[in-house]
């Protein structure tokens, strides 16, 4: 009923194609034949929803079920939003183009923590009241996911469910709840107890928080049998029993990553100790070459794109690499199919498959050294070493590559000057690496560029403790990294350091956040993760008016006892391990990869769930 | 190979080379036996006929595709189909000879609907239609490259009709000079002293000349 009027807005907006749905490969259900209607709810732009991998196979996974319907909502841009409070059309899937409010259940994906006030803005615009309290027993169920959902507390007056852990075969089970509950006509509080059976579901309804009179938390408790102590995150044994999409939505127009990604495994051995998603994903599950070569073929065929991405948190540690690309190669020469690793690990690249790779376009080789010197790199068990970097670089001179992008990040712990200076060390060594080789035989136009982010401690690793840097040393540093990388040939970018102080409060959040959350949102936060819609004045006014202090969340060393937010969740990984991983760090001390023998990071507590401590 | 495809009305807003792209994948879905260009980064070798603008629904668009080696129309059809959206499916398609002059350069005329969403303004529309025509030249500014360039759209329009809340229109589109709807709507608009009205475009063909001269449907030439 409202597709008319929806589409007189669309002559008026920027970027219409965000909004008209009906790309290659979507899945309209019929509406009626369906128990359960599922919106999938991206909190970015349709161009960020579009490139997410997970969106596809959650998208894919539910609507194969019989009785089960997904449909994909995408978070407007500011053209949009006016156009549509005007018209009263309220925020509407890309499918059906129904309001939000009528899908039984509304599942967001947390992928950043500055995308929680879109989170508001799509529920307020979708008709939906922001918290729970607030909502009644025809409200849909609001759940949600992602690796932001290992914390969940900041979003606890928000969401009814968050799904923790590999959600393949955990968000069926939750819908399958749902949906029974629905039949069964009874109450709210009926259905969180029943959601507590789903593996890796925490209803935050079911716990009660207190506090000391210093603002850290006092206790964590659930309030009804059911409830468990700590819930351990779903996690998917074998990754080539699981389902993977082959046909996949392919948009019309542009989007962030648009090609075909395939993921070659879940989960990394290496510990990097800053690295969240390296400890969330435990353990490292593969998938087999032969299935992975016929997905890649299915895939190919169902969308027509030109390039496929081997996707990974560390490509290169993908054990037949090698095979597999000159396979992939093989099958997909004829149809002028190009293959990019995203994630290179500058330690594992084998010259051969970079080679092979390099028979389509050459474009940008993406190393991350993290840190600039040895030392600090120890301190992060970022195991590369200079002559790894360099020796990589060299490889990819020689085979043709110009540019090349180093990604390093600032205000690490136990970082000092010297540190930032060894990140311009390695950028000039990167430089003489180039011009070692033969003018001849290397590609023109060198370009090296420098990234330095804000380094953001995050839960469940073993800097889960330690203090951020505050505003002003940030500044400092930036401003010395661009003084001592004046260098020809290469180019510094750094970001914002407000943006992420406010990412290092959510990320390490409590439940209080809820209210600083809904205040921002009210003063007209949304859209945080583009720097150009980022209200620094307003966060702190919300903080403010909550009785809270950035500073607490983000500036403050945690202590080894100290009670966290996110300890009700069991993330595989021990709070034992994790602070052995810190007093080593402390050290300059590294661990080793776990593929050359186990660690015991935790996992090795449940049974055949990693193969490699067994 | 000559292909008839539409460009549905929900994909009215998607600009011609995202709808270039979209059936350049397509071909490569339809597992058919396209042609790659030589080169660097080779694409698929398929001309449109004519761009037809964001906004616009288009019923019978044409395109060229070249094949490596001969297919009969109704499989290439049949696998196009399968590996395109519903918005976008072929309505006809027919092998060209080799010698088959480029669509682009056939390209005379298109024929339009235009539907107006406002009745009083289409009715005005209708009682001026007659005087409209009438009239020897109808200046008419359009858009080049160069900026804004008045031109005498009158010899450009090859039948005009209202009924109802629609226009009907053929109208020259050739590589050289072609009167936009747009251009019409606003002209006939001016002339029966109406607001011009939000309005939907849709191109439901492609006309060429035949030997005689006359506008026939290109896809038949």
């Amino acid at each position: 009923m409202y597709s008319q009027k929806i589409e007189a807005l669309l002559e008026k907006v920027q970027k219409a194609p965000r909004y008209t749905g009906g790309e290659m490969n979507t899945i309209i259900k019929p509406w009626e034949e369906a128990d359960l209607h599922f919106a999938f709810c991206f909190p970015d732009t349709y161009e960020v929803a579009m490139s997410h991998l997970g969106m596809k196979i959650l998208y894919g996974a539910i609507n194969l079920q019989p009785r089960q319907l997904c449909e994909r909502v995408c978070m407007p841009w500011v053209d949009m939003m006016p156009l549509m409070k005007e018209e009263n059309i309220p925020l509407f899937s890309l499918e059906s183009r129904r309001p939000l409010k009528d899908f039984d259940v509304v599942g967001f994906t947390l992928q950043y923590e500055m995308s929680y006030t879109n989170i508001l803005a799509m529920l307020d615009m979708g008709g939906i009241p922001l918290t729970r309290a607030e909502r009644s027993d025809k409200d849909p169920i609001v759940v949600a996911g992602g690796p932001c959902a290992f914390n969940p507390e900041p979003l606890a007056d928000f969401i009814d469910a968050f799904m923790v852990g590999d959600g393949e075969e955990q968000i069926i089970e939750l819908n399958q709840v749902i949906s029974d509950w629905k039949k069964s006509g009874e109450s709210r509080d009926a259905l969180y107890r029943e959601l507590t059976r789903v593996q890796g579901v925490y209803v935050p309804a079911l716990y009660d928080v207190t506090y000391n009179e210093d603002g850290t938390l006092a206790s964590m408790k659930p309030n009804c049998p059911e409830a468990p102590e700590k819930v351990l995150k779903a996690i998917i044994k074998d990754l080539d029993e699981a389902y993977y999409p082959t046909e996949i939505p392919v948009p019309y127009t542009e989007i962030i990553h648009d090609r075909i990604m395939l993921e070659i495994m879940r989960g990394c051995t290496r510990g990097c100790r800053f690295c969240q998603a390296g400890m969330l994903y435990r353990p490292v599950r593969e998938r087999s070459l032969e299935h992975l070569v016929e997905l890649a073929q299915k895939l190919e065929s169902a969308t027509g794109y030109e390039e496929i991405s081997l996707s990974s948190l560390s490509s290169g540690d993908y054990t037949c690499l090698a095979e597999l690309i000159r396979e992939l190669l093989k099958r997909l020469n004829e149809k002028h199919v190009s293959i990019s690793l995203p994630s290179l690990r500058l330690d594992s690249v084998l010259k051969e498959s970079l080679e092979a790779t390099q028979k389509e376009r050459k474009t940008s080789l993406t190393f991350a050294p993290e840190a600039g010197t040895q030392r600090l790199r120890d301190v992060i068990n970022k195991g590369v070493t200079e002559e790894d970097l360099i020796e990589k670089v060299s490889d990819a001179f020689q085979g043709g590559w110009s540019s090349v992008k180093l990604y390093f990040m600032m205000g690490l712990p136990t970082e000092t000057t010297e540190d930032l200076d060894g990140i311009a060390d390695l950028a000039r060594k990167v430089v003489d690496a180039y011009f070692a080789v033969p003018k001849g035989q290397r590609a023109k136009g060198l370009r090296v560029t420098c990234s330095a982010s804000v380094f953001v401690p995050k839960p469940f690793t073993p800097f889960q403790w330690e203090p951020q840097d505050t505003r002003d040393m940030v500044r400092e540093k930036q401003q010395h990294l661009r003084e001592v990388l004046k260098i020809k040939g290469v180019n510094f970018n750094y970001h914002e350091s407000d943006l992420s102080l406010m990412e290092a409060c959510f990320a390490r959040g409590d439940r209080r956040l809820g209210q600083v959350l809904r205040k921002a949102y009210e003063k007209g936060c949304m859209l945080d993760g583009w720097t150009e819609h980022f209200k620094y004045d307003k966060w702190l006014e919300a903080f403010e008016e909550s009785g809270l202090d950035p500073a607490f969340y983000a500036y403050r060393r945690r202590e080894k006892d100290e009670l966290l937010p996110w300890d009700v969740i069991d993330c595989g990984v021990t709070k034992a391990f994790l602070w052995r991983e810190k007093e080593k760090a402390d050290r300059a001390e590294v661990t080793k990869d776990c593929r050359k023998g186990c660690n015991g990071c935790g996992l090795q507590r449940y049974k055949g769930v990693c193969k490699l401590c067994e | 190979m000559m292909a008839v495809f539409e460009k549905g009305e929900r994909l009215r807003h998607i600009g011609h080379l995202d709808i270039q792209r979209a059936m350049q994948r397509a071909l490569r879905r339809s597992g058919m036996p396209v042609k790659y260009s030589q080169g660097f980064n080779p694409h698929i070798l398929v001309t449109f006929a004519s761009a037809l603008s964001t906004g616009a629904w288009g019923k019978k668009e044409l395109m060229d595709v070249t094949l490596r080696e001969d297919v009969a129309p109704e499989t290439f059809l049949q696998a196009m189909n399968a590996a395109l959206p519903p918005d976008m499916q072929l309505s006809f398609c027919r092998t060209l000879e080799d010698q088959h002059p480029a669509l682009m350069a056939q390209v005379a005329a298109a024929d339009y609907t235009m539907t107006l969403t406002d009745d009083d303004a289409a009715r005005k529309c209708a009682e001026s239609v007659e005087g409209f025509l009438a009239q020897e030249t109808i200046m008419e500014m359009r858009k080049t490259k160069s900026g804004l360039k008045e031109c005498d759209i009158r010899p450009l329009i090859h039948h005009l009709a209202v009924e109802g809340n629609q226009i009907h229109a053929v109208l020259t589109l050739r590589e050289t000079t072609s009167c936009k709807p747009d251009m019409l709507v606003r002209a006939l608009c001016r002339f029966a002293g109406c607001e011009v009205p939000r309005f939907l475009t849709v191109r439901n063909g492609l006309l060429g000349e035949n030997a005689q001269g006359e506008l026939t449907a290109l896809e038949t030439l």
